[in-house]
């Protein structure tokens, strides 16, 4: 037997030097001889169609080669891991924010300039802001297929039967809100034509998605796009999305120099997602010795202008709305609805920590209620080897829920002198 | 008054994407100086995947760490590896990486099999040395490698893993949408100031079942920076959009958790080892920061006796609450 000494040791990050001494380059700090600087005029109109772009002003000053619009699109004008309905430049604008120009200039204060030059005439169309009003018979449609993009549904047992056995039943509303995920650094990347090779550094956490989706709106083979991740200075699921990478490629392609983009900070938070903001109804239904009888749970996840990571979000956010406990009995479904808001996607834990935010306040609810303290009603309802999920699935190896849980009070009880009894 | 209170929060992430086929690919070039190119599509964003890799393409090759070097995320040399995100590079990548590993490894076994004259199966790489059961040979690895190469013999290895899951029924959600879980428990104490409504965390305890631990320390760092992370969710964080405009689109406006507002914070890894994650490897990315704001919010609950449905607990909504709940007592005649 040959002991294991590599894994299981605490070995300093390959990446820790260069990043603590300073000496990692970012793709902002790239810098390419010749480079144009790309800038995207946003749409400050949340929902509306794109009737005229005047770019001839933006054209006559000097220093500016380029701006391109979806008329420029090669390929096909729509991108997104799930859901193909984000255009690189659209004519129909879902959100404030949305990328309706790009410029191309010899300096980056040239390209803000040429941003007010161009005239951009919208009709508008009535927004809409909340999940409520998107889902209302009759709300005016942000894409083609309506406004509920997707329902998940997970059904076990049966919830009303379990009611009849009752000892405690907990219904509440809850509200999470719109979060950013604040990495500290801001999308960025270049881009250059290597003989007809397509070259794109950005930082990102998908690259082989990223030239996926770039090969697809440019219209080429996916094997004549290369994506290179740059040191990326975070991610938390806000750069699993296309960013900046069709813009690069669009602009290096169409006028064979490097091109170079950063967004600064407001640009981050604008035109990137956002973790979804969820309205919860819930239930939990429990005996009298506390174990979980049932979980009735509709979730509704604000996507915004476009899908993103929406529908991932959503079903996960049903997968777990029974959090780490065995419920035999549950009743689950989550929607996943477009408004004309920032759009919302993926951010670390994919709507599990909204869910476990509800899921966690009702454990303690149904503590109360049945005079059992918030340590002893985890206990017995922890998920156990041989344990079923909401989904059907057993479980049967490496469930360390109750171990967590032991360990976590034992932990607990010794640096926390105030926590102690079980009136806890 | 400052009223102090504790809370639990508990979690199961899933690992991998839900219900969906969502592989990894790896490259492994074992050099005839002894030195290993991991090729992955894996994109490190800090998070320590390319030290998770080393660590496992090392430990399965017996190298030193420091002859591994991993070529990461650029799709004109490396595979599809997927996503970095739902926590799946470790257990997904890992695997793949352990595969390439593990045929590059049987090259080499194979060829030192034939010098020393011994069967396969008794021969184990450590170290950079080739050994026959518990003793180490006088052949090195390097001498193998080379000799595979004089025969022409390449000791390259490629792998691929895919979860096991099923897809979920449309119409009940009825299946299997990952191949194995994360576990969670975090305890969190506070101290809620009922004039100003401000919520200071003193302390949390995060225990978190990660299956085999690759690597300790950088376990450790995920589940402290996931608590940081909760705490601004539970209590700071908050977007603000009028009419479809965000209204704070910067860090002066855009309240963030600093350094003074995380608390000590006490990692507990629990190794509930995963018969197929790579040396019993799960994932921590996610769960490190799912739980947080449960047990935090369940602590001002217990601090003050009311209850919030709504996130985050800003000063000003808290203050309100506790309002409410005077007026609601006076109102009661209490």
């Amino acid at each position: 037997m040959i002991e294991k000494n590599i894994v299981g040791q605490s070995v300093p990050k390959v990446d820790a030097f260069g990043k603590v001494t300073g000496q990692t380059r970012y793709a902002a700090d790239l810098d390419i001889a010749g480079a144009l600087h790309l800038k995207v005029l946003r749409s400050k109109v949340a929902h509306g169609l794109v009737k005229k772009i005047d770019t001839s002003r933006a054209l006559k000053i000097p220093g500016v080669t380029a701006v391109f619009t979806h008329a420029d699109i090669p390929g096909s004008n729509s991108y997104g891991i799930i859901v193909k309905d984000q255009p690189v430049l659209t004519n129909k604008v879902r959100f404030k924010g949305d990328a309706i120009a790009l410029v191309a200039a010899e300096e980056e204060s040239i390209a803000v300039k040429a941003l007010d030059a161009i005239a951009v005439e919208i009709e508008e169309l009535p927004p809409l802001f909340d999940i409520q009003a998107a889902m209302a018979a009759g709300a005016p449609a942000i894409h083609d297929n309506g406004n509920v993009l997707t329902v998940t549904k997970i059904k076990r047992g049966n919830v009303e039967a379990a009611l009849d056995q009752a000892a405690a039943v907990v219904s509440r509303r809850y509200t999470t809100q719109r979060v950013e995920h604040g990495y500290i650094e801001t999308e960025a990347g270049i881009a250059y034509m290597e003989n007809d090779m397509l070259i794109i550094k950005a930082g990102t956490q998908n690259p082989h998605y990223d030239r996926r989706d770039a090969a697809r709106v440019l219209g080429l083979p996916i094997n004549k796009v290369r994506v290179i991740q740059t040191a990326t200075g975070g991610g938390f699921g806000g750069k699993l999305d296309i960013s900046v990478q069709c813009f690069l490629g669009l602009a290096a392609l169409k006028l064979g120099r490097p091109v170079k983009i950063v967004y600064d900070r407001q640009e981050s938070f604008v035109a990137t997602a956002k973790r979804h903001p969820f309205i919860v109804d819930y239930t939990s239904v429990a005996a009298a010795d506390g174990r979980l009888l049932a979980v009735k749970a509709r979730i509704f996840g604000d996507t915004g202008a476009y899908a993103s990571y929406g529908p991932a979000t959503l079903t996960r956010a049903a997968v777990h709305a029974t959090g780490p406990y065995e419920v035999p009995n549950v009743d689950l479904e989550a929607f996943c609805v477009y408004t004309n808001n920032s759009f919302s996607g993926a951010m670390r834990g994919f709507g599990t920590p909204q869910i476990a935010f509800v899921f966690e306040s009702q454990m303690d609810l149904l503590a109360r209620e049945l005079k059992m303290s918030p340590l002893e009603i985890r206990r017995r309802n922890v998920l156990r080897p041989g344990s079923i999920t909401a989904t059907g699935q057993e479980l049967t190896s490496s469930v360390g829920i109750a171990k967590t849980l032991e360990a976590a009070w034992a932990r607990a009880l010794e640096v926390m002198p105030g926590l102690g009894g079980d009136c806890r | 008054m400052k009223k102090r209170g504790f809370g639990i929060g508990c979690m199961s992430y899933g690992i991998g994407n839900t219900g969906l086929p969502n592989p990894a690919g790896a490259f492994v070039d074992f050099l005839d100086d002894g030195t290993v190119i991991v090729l992955t599509g894996c994109a490190d964003i800090g998070q320590g995947s390319s030290t998770i890799l080393a660590q496992i393409a090392a430990e399965t090759l017996g190298v030193a760490f420091e002859d591994v070097v991993v070529v990461a995320g650029d799709t004109g040399v490396t595979p599809d590896a997927g996503a970095t995100s739902a926590s799946r590079q470790t257990y997904i990548s890992g695997n793949a990486v352990f595969e390439a590993a593990r045929k590059a490894r049987q090259e080499v076994i194979a060829g030192a099999a034939a010098v020393l004259g011994v069967p396969p199966e008794e021969i184990n790489l450590k170290n950079g040395r080739v050994w026959h059961g518990e003793e180490p040979t006088s052949l090195s690895i390097k001498e193998v490698i080379s000799k595979c190469r004089s025969e022409g013999i390449l000791t390259l290895g490629h792998g691929w893993f895919n979860p096991a899951t099923t897809r979920l029924d449309p119409a009940t959600g009825q299946g299997i949408p990952y191949a194995t879980y994360a576990f969670a428990t975090q305890v969190a104490e506070v101290e809620v100031d009922t004039e100003t409504g401000i919520v200071e965390v003193k302390r949390i305890v995060a225990a978190h079942d990660v299956g085999r631990a690759i690597n300790p320390q950088n376990v450790e760092g995920q589940i402290e920076s996931g608590c940081s992370m909760g705490i601004g969710y539970a209590l700071l964080e908050e977007v603000v959009v009028k009419e479809g405009e965000i209204q704070n689109p910067a860090f002066s406006t855009y309240l963030m958790p600093t350094a003074m507002d995380v608390p000590e914070v006490y990692p507990i890894i629990v190794e509930e080892l995963e018969p197929t994650g790579p040396y019993g490897a799960k994932g921590v990315g996610e769960p490190a920061l799912v739980p947080t704001a449960a047990a935090i919010t369940n602590a001002v609950a217990d601090a003050l006796g009311l209850r919030f449905y709504d996130l985050p607990l800003t000063p000003e909504r808290v203050v309100a609450e506790i309002k409410k709940s005077r007026e609601k007592k006076e109102d009661d005649g209490q």
